[in-house]
């Protein structure tokens, strides 16, 4: 439980993530009714790579709190949304993203990424171009989805300070 | 100004609207509210004794079942708990029992009483551009200060701009 001037930040296990939030939306002094954002963070370094947050607010107290949970790539999380019904999307997108699934999820498809897309795009390991590039054949009349193509050299800028390195300006 | 103060008195019989989408008006409040916080008082009794759920809750329930048993009017109610009003009491109510009913299933209690949660305290200065989300002031306050600037302006205009030096 961390308390602070940025926001308060409570981590949890993920036994109990459920029964929770559960409590912070019913109890009395901590209605938190609305939850803002559901999201992920990939923590390659370590063992229970993902951390899952969520953000709850309540408008009754005016006060937000963050509930953070760690995961792995096999661990299952329990699905929110019987409590707060605009986390389905957002559980959708951490699957979709990093590949956190949710026991008994209502509907637990792909938000963001192509249909045949493997692999979930927000983790570490997935390079920032992907692994396929799609392009329109036009001897087969639609569009071919092949492995990459680049004809740069992914670039990488490593400016130690915007101030040393002028050389055009 | 002077049809809202004499028609005051009139108006607290009946609420119109409680100005918010999807909760409507409850006519008999009290009776729903007293019922409840007795239902509360009654279903907390299977959470063991010394655990502060327990406590918190008969404390607040108490409180607020006094204030709505001595409280013949819904308005007298909610100006004297200051917590919202009648309808949204109801739905704090009801929420309540279900939190009740779900922790009684899950049963939490018997936590060692060594186990430390660990408690960070972050103190480094938030940049001023970043907003910090405070809570809002209290509304005996609001209510008190909102009362002593009606009955003045109908005197004089106000001399001072800020409400708090008007408040005791």
């Amino acid at each position: 439980m961390e308390r602070s001037e940025h926001g308060n930040r409570l981590d949890t296990n993920s036994d109990y993530l459920f029964q929770l939030l559960c409590f912070l939306k019913l109890h009395t002094y901590t209605r938190v009714q609305v939850s803002i954002d559901i999201c992920g963070v990939d923590y390659p370094s370590r063992k229970r790579r993902f951390e899952v947050i969520y953000n709850l607010l309540s408008t009754r107290y005016n006060s937000r709190i963050r509930v953070q949970i760690s995961a792995d790539e096999v661990t299952r999380i329990s699905p929110v949304v019987s409590l707060f019904p605009s986390a389905g999307r957002w559980e959708r997108e951490v699957w979709d993203m990093f590949g956190v699934s949710s026991i008994n999820h209502p509907d637990l498809r792909r938000i963001s990424t192509d249909y045949g897309f493997e692999g979930h795009p927000l983790r570490k390991d997935l390079p920032l171009s992907g692994y396929v590039e799609v392009r329109y054949d036009d001897p087969e009349k639609r569009v071919v989805s092949e492995p990459i193509e680049m004809t740069q050299e992914f670039r990488y800028f490593d400016f130690a300070s915007p101030w040393e390195q002028r050389s055009d300006g | 100004m002077f049809l809202r103060a004499i028609a005051r008195p009139l108006m607290a019989g009946v609420k119109q609207t409680t100005g918010i989408v999807g909760l409507d008006v409850v006519p008999n409040a009290r009776e729903v509210l007293i019922s409840l916080y007795s239902k509360t008082l009654k279903e907390i009794q299977a959470v063991p004794p010394d655990e502060g759920y327990r406590k918190a809750v008969e404390s607040f329930t108490k409180h607020r079942l006094t204030v709505c048993r001595e409280e013949e009017d819904w308005e007298a109610i909610e100006k004297r708990l200051g917590c919202g009003q009648v309808e949204e009491l109801i739905e704090e109510a009801r929420d309540e029992l279900k939190l009740i009913e779900k922790m009684i299933e899950w049963d939490p209690w018997g936590v060692p009483d060594d186990y430390e949660c660990e408690v960070i305290e972050n103190d480094a200065p938030v940049p001023k551009h970043v907003p910090l989300h405070r809570p809002g002031p209290l509304p005996e306050e609001f209510y008190s200060t909102l009362e002593k600037l009606q009955l003045n302006s109908k005197e004089a205009p106000p001399a001072v701009t800020s409400g708090e030096s008007k408040a005791v």
